[in-house]
């Protein structure tokens, strides 16, 4: 909850439990969506797990997560999974979610504090959106060949899908954060920071 | 769950995880750096076909792996066909497509357990940083668990939703969602701590 760097075991069982969700939010109609908004998910789920865990914990449940992606369990959206993701022109954009996890939960948590809905929002557009592109653009780009330019213009397709997921992760951690502020940690130490 | 791997009993199958996926990474960045010429792409492209058969997997195999890649050659071919000539289009398509099935034979022939004790070996000189490699392992194996139990969950979620006529919307699911997943977090988490896992 301080940001501290040794996780105790109420902390290790939250990151596992967001390492699930962000598995199960990859399983074909895990999200029913109302009309055809073309939704991945699991970006949801990265926002959710910064806002939620904090940064550092955060960005252990996205490691978490790859990790077992990466040792052959097919639980990215659509079934995707093993070595072969991390050599593909994707790559750059997993690797990206660690460091956006972390820096939605560092602007979001601020010093330890409970989420306000702009904060969310501004953490959940940084860290969420911007973050994951900074880190995916190059690397697809040097995964692909095709000028840096020209991929930005490419990406471009996917901002108006990332912009509706920060405003369902908004939605979402405000939801939880009055329905069940435990989830949240701490709750004394949460009224401590937030006064 | 079920893993991409395939059982058998090659050399590929019997080589330890660690130096497998160092091998892999060590030729997939060479591969990667290769210049667009064709006889040096399509010599990687037999090795790599060679290596597949090698591990037992066959022709069908290879071809099942590359028609997973439909999409992504398209994409690549759509995006790229403007802005460049064809022959380094070409390239860089062997090229992703050839990295990809290299990456793939790793997980193929390797165990998921395999890979995460590799990567927990890999971490114990973290251990200065305050990594602790064997809580990281129990981390995995708790994940692997927990993952159907949450899915579960949205099963009961989507039934219970159904039953009810509310209207499919992501906020009504993944709150709900959220609060189970937490809840049961925190009951493994008092289990592992009567047991002494602290």
């Amino acid at each position: 909850m301080d940001g501290s760097r040794r996780f105790e075991t109420r902390d290790m069982t939250r990151i596992v439990a967001f390492a699930a969700i962000l598995a199960v939010l990859g399983i074909p109609g895990a999200i029913p969506i109302g009309g055809s908004v073309p939704i991945t998910a699991q970006t949801l789920g990265v926002m959710l797990a910064g806002a939620v865990l904090g940064a550092w914990r955060g960005a252990a449940a996205v490691v978490i997560f790859l990790v077992l992606v990466l040792a052959g369990l097919p639980l990215l959206s659509g079934g995707r999974g093993g070595a072969g993701v991390f050599a593909g022109p994707s790559a750059g954009y997993l690797i990206g979610w660690i460091f956006g996890a972390f820096v939605v939960g560092a602007i979001v948590r601020v010093g330890g504090r409970p989420p306000v809905w702009w904060r969310t929002a501004v953490g959940c557009f940084v860290g969420g959106a911007l973050v994951v592109y900074a880190i995916g653009i190059p690397v697809q780009s040097a995964v692909t060949g095709l000028g840096l330019w020209e991929t930005i213009t490419t990406s471009a397709a996917f901002l108006p899908g990332d912009l509706l997921k920060v405003v369902a992760a908004t939605v979402i951690t405000m939801a939880l954060w009055r329905a069940y502020p435990r989830a949240f940690g701490n709750p004394t130490r949460l009224r401590r920071a937030a006064s | 769950m079920i893993s991409l791997y395939r059982p058998g009993d090659s050399l590929l199958h019997r080589l330890p995880a660690g130096p497998k996926l160092l091998v892999v990474m060590a030729l997939a960045l060479g591969v990667s750096l290769a210049p667009a010429d064709p006889w040096t792409l399509t010599g990687a492209a037999l090795a790599v076909a060679a290596c597949y058969l090698l591990a037992g997997l066959g022709a069908v195999e290879i071809a099942r792996q590359a028609y997973k890649l439909r999409w992504l050659v398209l994409v690549m071919v759509v995006s790229q066909v403007f802005f460049l000539p064809a022959l380094t289009m070409a390239a860089n398509v062997v090229r992703v497509v050839v990295v990809i099935l290299l990456a793939n034979l790793v997980t193929l022939t390797t165990r998921t357990e395999q890979v995460v004790d590799a990567i927990e070996r890999a971490l114990t000189p973290l251990r200065r940083l305050g990594v602790n490699p064997s809580r990281v392992a129990l981390m995995l194996s708790m994940t692997i668990t927990t993952i159907p139990v949450i899915a579960g969950f949205a099963t009961q979620i989507r039934e219970a939703q159904r039953a009810r006529g509310v209207p499919a919307a992501p906020l009504a699911f993944v709150v709900p969602l959220l609060i189970m997943a937490l809840k049961h977090s925190d009951d493994l988490a008092d289990a592992l701590t009567a047991r002494g896992i602290d």
